[in-house]
């Protein structure tokens, strides 16, 4: 797979990088660091670092201007999902599309 | 009429930028100290706006990705994020003034003080940030800013000498008792204005909400070049009107009350109803232009789920940021803190923002990764680095200026 895959550039593609649902389009939070297998003799991206989640690499679905992933089971969207149980959805018309 | 709507972004992003409550007063006040000495630097802002606004739009509709997402990508996270607080604060100040203004304005029209307007002003805003369409909010209240155009009637029925102002735009310089500080620290803040960060945060989310790709290029350009040069000539009328009638008497200016006059001296009440109702529009425009910025910057830079297109529950953490920020406004104008003011030491954060800003925009322009065919030519670049060279010496010259000056006085 090294082979064949993608030259990379972690500071330029990878770091800082919008993350991306690949299906709903929803914003999931920023890469902060990568996880890289140095055995490989060059080395391989395993995994993506977001907050304190890790997503690895069999996740991503494409590196473009944003990093399109498939979340499963992780989740990325803590500090977003506890606001809005406590203060967003007290506020009556929270789950209504403006006009 | 279609057309129209279709560049009411750039509309109300450069009322935001060139006419709200801090610039009006400004605008009037730079008239009635040095007529239309300082009209080129007018120009000057407008043409770097239009730039670098231009860019961020296209790098939008091609990529997808606004100016804060790129800031941190670009600058990465430790200098994202003191670009992050320069900003946030220039927006944040920015806004607390507009709520005051948005206020002001009731006071004028209402004779009731605008501290008893301002809550009312405050929470008006969330409403509409809560509950109206990106869209509808930009139609309404950018094509009612267009109300702000009564200056420049007002200034024709005024009937000055055009031979006169001609004649102070093309000779730059300060006049009578004034010195060069305050005729360049009032530049700086002309300069400022027109270039002010929040725009290009706004413009560029304002082309997500809208859902710009590769086809939407001429509506993008469009937006910026009716849009900018239309803010650039109701900032000119304001100082214009202001060097008619207060340069030859050597009247000051200090509130938003002598800057409506001269359209109530052109035209009676019926002027200074339109007028009013301008600064209403103009005023609470920027105040949707800047609230929404903050929440924009802050989860762009940390990647959270934003903007309008969602309900309000699926971009929870951006929606509390703008409720926090108008909460604030409401606090910080009870110590009956003149609003105006508090813009004039946005000045300062604003300086330190630009450069920043402005910078990250410029290399992902060039970038084919992102812009393929897209990507800045050779001209462009060129007087794009001249004005960032600008920008850097606008930014080290502001507080330095200030200080000497006193903030102008």
């Amino acid at each position: 797979m090294a082979a064949e895959g993608r030259v990379l550039h972690a500071q330029l593609h990878l770091l800082d990088r919008q993350l991306i649902h690949e299906r709903t389009g929803e914003l999931l939070g920023k890469v902060d660091d990568v996880e890289l297998d140095l055995d490989a003799g060059i080395p391989v991206l395993t995994a993506l670092i977001s907050g304190h989640e890790r997503i690895p690499a069999t996740q991503i679905v494409a590196i473009d201007s944003a990093i399109k992933i498939l979340p499963g089971d992780l989740d990325l969207t803590k500090g977003d999902d506890w606001v809005e149980q406590h203060i967003i959805d007290k506020i009556p018309g929270a789950g209504d599309a403006t006009e | 009429m279609k057309r129209l709507f279709a560049v009411t972004l750039g509309i109300l992003t450069a009322i935001g930028g060139f006419v709200d409550i801090g610039d009006l007063v400004t605008n009037a006040l730079v008239g009635a100290r040095f007529g239309m000495r300082l009209a080129w630097v007018v120009v000057v802002g407008v043409i770097g706006i239009c730039l670098y606004a231009e860019m961020s739009g296209r790098v939008v509709a091609v990529s997808g990705r606004p100016v804060f997402d790129l800031i941190r990508e670009r600058l990465g996270r430790r200098t994202g994020l003191f670009a992050l607080i320069a900003s946030f604060l220039v927006t944040l100040l920015t806004l607390i003034a507009e709520i005051g203004g948005v206020a002001l304005a009731f006071e004028l029209a209402s004779g009731v003080n605008y501290l008893l307007w301002m809550p009312l002003a405050a929470f008006a805003v969330w409403l509409v940030i809560w509950r109206v369409k990106f869209s509808h909010l930009e139609q309404v209240f950018g094509l009612l800013g267009l109300l702000l155009i009564v200056f420049a009637v007002a200034l024709w029925k005024l009937g000055p000498d055009w031979g006169d102002l001609v004649q102070q735009a093309t000779s730059p310089g300060p006049i009578g008792h004034e010195t060069w500080a305050t005729y360049a620290y009032y530049g700086i803040a002309l300069f400022g204005a027109a270039m002010t960060p929040y725009e290009v945060f706004f413009f560029s989310s304002g082309g997500v909400e809208e859902k710009w790709d590769r086809r939407d290029l001429v509506t993008e350009r469009s937006n910026v070049f009716i849009g900018f040069p239309l803010g650039g000539l109701l900032s000119l009328a304001i100082a214009g009107c202001a060097a008619v009638l207060y340069l030859p008497i050597g009247v000051q200016v200090e509130t938003l009350g002598q800057v409506t006059l001269p359209a109530a001296v052109a035209f009676g009440k019926l002027g200074l109803a339109i007028v009013l109702l301008g600064v209403f529009a103009a005023t609470f425009g920027a105040a949707l232009e800047t609230s929404l910025s903050c929440g924009y910057t802050i989860a762009q830079y940390f990647g959270w789920q934003w903007g309008k297109f969602v309900r309000p529950r699926q971009a929870s953490r951006f929606h509390v940021v703008m409720i926090i920020c108008l909460i604030l406004s409401i606090l910080v104008l009870m110590t009956a803190v003149d609003p105006v003011k508090v813009t004039e030491y946005s000045v300062v954060f604003a300086a330190m923002a630009l450069p920043l800003t402005y910078l990250p925009i410029l290399i992902i322009a060039n970038d084919p990764d992102y812009m393929g065919e897209q990507k800045n030519g050779r001209v462009l670049n060129f007087f794009a680095l001249v004005y960032l060279g600008l920008l850097l010496l606008a930014s080290i010259a502001a507080i330095p200026l200030m200080i000497v000056t006193r903030a102008g006085r």
